[in-house]
């Protein structure tokens, strides 16, 4: 598939490799695959807001027990 | 880490993808951005909600000059800002593609939200002012309290005045015949989960806050 000149391959109009050619074929893929590119591909949206939501959420716990950390530091500080 | 932690995590993941999946009706021009109702209009509810957790202990700090006082005010009225910040920037890119403009000075509650915001950036630079902890904490605790009688003129008695696309304004209400109830199902979780999350964000930063004040005392 793939020209030996990068220069003749038209990536614009057509697809560059038979592998990347989106959902074209949909029969042949798996079940998640076609679950996702269902309903105007709105799975994938909420794909990609729910890893920027639990990424964040995940940053959010750990600067919550880094501070929970200080405090008891601190703590113990004033104890010792 | 306190349970409730936990429960705003578990609500806010299925919050946000109750918001995604629910079927909406077909309004025009909205059309799927309907959807954006869910996550605009929380931003806002969670601004008032830290404002008014600022505002009280400006009161709070008025009564009874503890430091800790001023730090739970400035550190809710921080987290109130960035909320206010995110509720502005997706109300402009909402704007853009139902009115056509990413930006109007014809819209009262856009220009009006903007301005709430600079007021509370002016409490920012009003602290910033003064290096003695006793004076900023009194001086800024006095402008918070008027800082906070705004917000409801600007965000709501006076675009209600004034005819505007914003819904929630004269001759626009906000749920209407023409607006969808079952948004409703989805809406007032979300309020719930994205002011938990505010308030939890708010804790954080006041821990941080009170922490960093501890070490520059000891």
């Amino acid at each position: 598939m793939q020209e030996d000149s990068v220069a003749v391959v038209d990536t614009l109009t057509k697809a560059y490799s038979d592998q990347w050619a989106g959902v074209n074929g949909s029969e042949d893929v798996g079940t998640f695959v076609q679950f996702m590119s269902s309903n105007d591909l709105i799975f994938v949206v909420l794909g990609v807001s729910l890893i920027i939501w639990l990424v964040l959420l995940f940053f959010l716990f750990r600067v919550d027990k880094k501070v929970s950390n200080l405090e008891e530091q601190i703590k113990n500080n004033q104890e010792g | 880490m306190k349970i409730w932690k936990y429960v705003v995590a578990i609500w806010m993941t299925v919050v946000i993808s109750a918001g995604f999946l629910i079927y909406i009706p077909e309004i025009p021009i909205l059309e799927q951005t309907a959807r954006n109702i869910f996550f605009h209009v929380p931003m806002w509810m969670t601004m008032f909600v830290l404002f008014l957790i600022s505002f009280w202990y400006s009161i709070q700090y008025l009564n009874e000059p503890k430091p800790m006082y001023d730090v739970k005010a400035s550190s809710a009225a921080s987290v109130g800002v960035a909320f206010g910040i995110c509720g502005l920037l997706t109300g402009s890119l909402w704007a853009r593609f139902t009115w056509g403009s990413w930006w109007t000075f014809a819209e009262p509650k856009m220009n009006l939200a903007a301005l709430a915001l600079m007021i509370y950036v002016a409490y920012f630079v009003l602290r910033s002012a003064f290096d003695d902890h006793q004076k900023r904490a009194k001086l800024s605790a006095v402008y918070n309290i008027f800082a906070v009688t705004t917000i409801p003129f600007l965000l709501y008695v006076v675009p209600r005045q004034l005819t505007s696309l914003h819904p929630g304004a004269d001759g626009n209400p906000a749920f209407s015949e023409i607006t969808a109830d079952e948004l409703r199902i989805v809406l007032y979780p979300a309020f719930i989960g994205f002011i938990a999350l505010g308030c939890w964000i708010y804790n954080v930063h006041y821990r941080y806050n009170k922490v960093k004040l501890d070490i520059e005392n000891s």
